[in-house]
């Protein structure tokens, strides 16, 4: 995008200003308006509107200037050669590991022991990724203190700070008891300790502790906690582990025999990261390896050398989501990891796109209400599953498959649908009582895969077998494919519908061929009423396949909708222009017409489904105005005025209808109109009462 | 740190990763052109779900065809959509193809790239000439098969499979796309590059710098 507009501007605007210049070009800088431009910025630090005035051209002419003198390589920035490294290896472990965000320490600043840099570090990091209402689940460790004496994060508001292990009586200054405490003073949060020994004599006294009342409420605030702050330790003879004298060291050498190599949390693992069993297991009282994982934000912070095998293993065993460590410790883990080629790798990096600031009205992205946009989808789930509480579960702890609370039941045909996010409330929304029994949830505009959809399918069994109904998508249909696959390895029988409601995306004689969009709202309906009734799974199947061919959609779009990753536009439409044929993923449209009235675009639409419906007058029909995310309800009553005029012109009655935010795309500015045609079973299903967050009956 | 033939793998997938992570933008770029404008986000993700996965084993004591196994569920459960089945059933039949012989030879590379250009095929029923990412990897299998043919070396292969994959790519932009999303497009598609054949060429490329980095260390 970048590349298109600078090249027009170096063929014609440069010229054109600089010839329009009320300055010539001063000799020094040759004939070169860039260079001009370059100096006045960057050495005498003038301002762009300075600069445009001297050099007599616009202020914008000025930015792409100074752009595109990045991008030719006329202005170099540079960073400081260690911090660039850090830099680089930070983002190598984070790639390589999978890791949510890491941070590393630049190595060459010995001024300040490891411990105090590596605690300011994650201090700092601390401050950006605590949030207010957060509970945060605290280790100990020399590590863990050095945070606290440097951390400092004001203006939070119910944070809760739990002790992650039992506490210990060794006179040593980093106890879990005080690490908690001081982490607690320094983020001004409450603080819950864990009151009873970390490590105690026998299994029995362990279990009679957790139940203790007190112990146990600790423990329930223990398991709340969605980030976690911890240390690793090696096992290496000088490690804190053997000289604190917090574990007996007859313990630690049966640890260590059984291939230790680092400790987690006060929990033992090997190389691979797995647990190791040993004798203070079932002693030990504090947060287990299982617990940690289960966490949202895993903050680990170690660095020194000897500590390598020991990050490494638990970065390995997916303890940690978030490293804070040192440059070399970082190429280390990288090295010992089989990353031998790192500055070879980094040399390949992509260039960032340097553009310097754009004028403040000139727009690159698109607003959107985010965290960080790779977390968009969990982040969306998380609030789904909170605020869809009462009609869905996860399964399994998985966010990506939800369960109707009151769907699946043994006698009753399962009903599972789903496909990519960026639809809602499609298709979460339509999971409960009397509409479909679990959903598999992919990634925006993509298809979950087949082992979320088996999981679905599983749980929506109820012995008579299942039924899937998702669009006809190409991904879809693969990794449903193979879900059923799956499912008939577990004798669970699937039969599927694929909806291919669009009609404008494919001719009536490629029927088969179309997508599914927003008619998926009949169809689900129709095949959830089926299946709550207690039909045969053949039965749901063929009326399901009825509302399907009875069922008409088509889209406009007048604007794109922009994915959350880039926020920019995923194809552009111009100044006048709509897009007809919409689908629900902004893929482009099949026509491109110019702009048009509401009622001229209504009746387009119309002409087309009633040219496939060819309905009688005193038919019966249900409709449903869609928005595609941001067109507003007022505009969808217009549109539904001009439906209802054309439908009643023909003596077709509405049995019922939905006007409102359906099944969406993102933002896309847009809508759709669905018609069903209705017979004597599809009007008694479409009535059938059902109860979820989006649609309920009756 | 021993070379050997699960870390060549592992290495691999690596570079795939960071090409692929390179050409993300302009994948979607392609793809927002023709699709949904999310293959190159979709792409990377999987890739990276790969090298995390990968980061788990021991390498030490895997074998090469335990990394395909690995690369395909990860890849598989990040991923879904369409490229999710197609590249995951790709590694699967490169896994089972390199259960035969390990060790990673210029016939087993040829070999890999069959397998998986076998599986994405079976997977997405797609043919040569329908605008897909087969567009790229069937004639780099052809090339492949020719150079064993006519027992060519390793590193002459790997430049004969690039071209013939890049020349693939390269004639997408004339056809019209009969499968996928872009199928519903006709003949609007004409003119853009398949952004699944462009990724193909960038994932055959770091295959082929990871191979022609010389014969294992056996």
């Amino acid at each position: 995008m970048t590349v298109k507009t600078s090249s027009a501007r170096k063929n014609g605007t440069v010229r054109a200003g600089a010839e329009a210049a009320s300055e010539p070009i001063p000799l020094r800088y040759g004939d070169d308006p860039y260079v001009w431009a370059c100096w006045l910025y960057y050495e005498d630090h003038m301002t762009q509107g300075d600069i445009a005035e001297i050099m007599g051209i616009s202020r914008a002419t000025v930015n792409s200037y100074l752009a595109d003198a990045r991008a030719r390589g006329i202005v170099n920035i540079s960073l400081e050669p260690s911090r660039l490294s850090s830099l680089s290896i930070a983002q190598e472990l984070k790639r390589h590991f999978g890791l949510h965000d890491c941070l590393v320490v630049p190595s060459d600043d010995n001024t300040r022991p490891l411990i105090d840099r590596l605690g300011g570090a994650a201090a700092q990091a601390l401050a950006k990724l605590l949030k207010s209402g957060d509970t945060l689940a605290v280790a100990w460790g020399r590590t863990i203190l050095a945070i606290a004496e440097q951390a400092s994060v004001p203006g939070l508001q119910d944070v809760t700070i739990v002790q992650a292990t039992g506490g210990t009586a060794a006179s040593f200054a980093y106890t879990p008891e005080l690490c908690a405490a001081a982490i607690a003073s320094a983020v001004k949060a409450k603080l819950i300790n864990i009151t009873a020994p970390a490590v105690v004599s026998t299994a029995e006294v362990r279990d009679m502790l957790l139940r203790e009342p007190l112990i146990h409420s600790q423990f329930g605030a223990l398991a709340k906690a969605n980030k976690a702050l911890f240390g690793i330790s090696s096992l290496r003879p000088n490690s804190t582990i053997h000289t604190s004298g917090f574990f007996e060291s007859v313990s630690l050498q049966q640890y260590l025999a059984r291939d230790a190599v680092g400790v987690v949390a006060g929990r033992f693992i090997d190389g691979q990261g797995n647990p190791v069993a040993g004798p203070l297991d079932d002693r030990t009282i504090g947060i287990s390896l299982d617990m940690l994982k289960a966490i949202g934000l895993r903050i680990a912070v170690a660095g020194g050398f000897d500590k390598v095998p020991a990050i490494l293993a638990a970065l390995r065993g997916g303890y940690v989501n978030v490293l804070i460590t040192d440059a070399a410790t970082g190429r280390g883990i990288l090295n010992a990891d089989g990353v031998t080629e790192l500055d070879q790798k980094l040399s390949q990096r992509p260039r960032v796109d340097n553009t310097v600031a754009l004028p403040s009205n000139y727009r690159t992205h698109i607003k959107k209400f985010l965290n960080d946009p790779n977390d968009v989808v969990e982040e969306m789930l998380d609030g789904v599953v909170k605020a869809n509480a009462a009609f869905v579960m996860p399964i399994k702890g998985s966010h990506r498959a939800l369960v109707a609370r009151t769907g699946p039941r043994p006698g009753k045909v399962g009903l599972v649908v789903g496909g990519g996010t960026g639809h809602e409330p499609c298709f979460l929304g339509y999971v409960g009582k009397g509409l479909a029994d679990a959903v598999a949830v992919g990634n925006i505009f993509s298809s979950p895969p087949p082992g979320t959809i088996f999981q679905c399918a599983n749980a929506a069994s109820g012995g008579q077998g299942v039924l899937f109904v998702y669009g006809n998508y190409a991904g879809d249909v693969m990794n449903f494919e193979m879900a059923a696959e799956i499912a008939a390895e577990h004798n669970i029988e699937v039969r599927t519908v694929v909806t291919t409601d669009d009609i404008a995306s494919s001719p009536l004689e490629d029927r088969e061929g179309r997508r599914g969009v927003a008619g998926n709202f009949f169809m689900f309906k129709i095949a959830g009423a089926a299946c709550d009734r207690g039909l045969s799974l053949d039965a749901c199947e063929a009326v399901t396949r009825k509302a399907n061919a009875r069922t008409f959609t088509m889209g406009v779009a007048l604007e794109p909708c922009s994915m959350p990753q880039t926020r920019r536009h995923n194809f552009e439409i111009g100044p006048d222009d709509i897009e007809i044929g919409m689908g629900i993923h902004g893929e482009p449209g099949v026509i491109r017409e110019k702009m048009m009235s509401a009622d001229a675009i209504t009746d387009r639409i119309m002409d087309r489904i009633f040219s496939e419906m060819k309905p009688a007058a005193g038919d019966r029909v249900a409709v449903l105005v869609n928005s595609f995310g941001a067109t507003p309800m007022m505009e969808l009553y217009i549109l539904f005025r001009r439906v209802e005029q054309r439908l009643s012109a023909k003596d077709i009655t509405i049995e019922a209808n939905w006007v409102g935010h359906y099944c969406t795309s993102l933002d896309m500015v847009g809508a759709s109109i669905t018609v069903m045609h209705l017979d004597a079973e599809l009007t008694e299903l479409l009535h059938h009462p059902c109860d979820t967050a989006v649609l309920r009956i009756g | 740190m021993s070379d050997n033939a699960a870390r060549r793998l592992s290495r691999m997938f690596y570079r795939i990763s960071i090409a692929i992570e390179a050409g993300k933008d302009h994948l979607s770029d392609l793809d927002g052109a023709i699709g949904d404008a999310d293959h190159g986000i979709t792409m990377s993700l999987g890739f990276m779900a790969v090298n995390a996965e990968l980061a788990k084993l021991n390498l030490d004591d895997t074998l090469p065809s335990e990394v395909f196994t690995a690369a395909a569920s990860a890849f598989l459960d990040a991923v879904g959509a369409s490229t999710g089945p197609l590249y995951a059933t790709a590694f699967r039949r490169a896994a089972q193809a390199l259960k035969q012989d390990e060790c990673l030879s210029a016939a087993d590379q040829a070999m890999i790239v069959e397998a998986m250009t076998t599986g994405i095929k079976e997977r997405g029923k797609g043919q040569r000439g329908d605008k897909t990412m087969l567009d790229a990897w069937i004639p780099a299998t052809e090339a492949a098969v020719n150079a064993r043919a006519r027992s060519a070396g390793g590193p002459e292969m790997w430049n004969s499979i690039l071209e013939a994959a890049e020349a693939g790519a390269n004639s997408t932009r004339s056809m019209v796309a009969a499968r996928g999303r872009a199928a519903r497009l006709g003949e609007r598609s004409l003119g853009h590059m398949d952004p699944g054949a462009a990724s193909a060429v960038i994932i055959l490329r770091a295959m082929k710098d990871t191979f022609g980095e010389g014969e294992p260390a056996r």
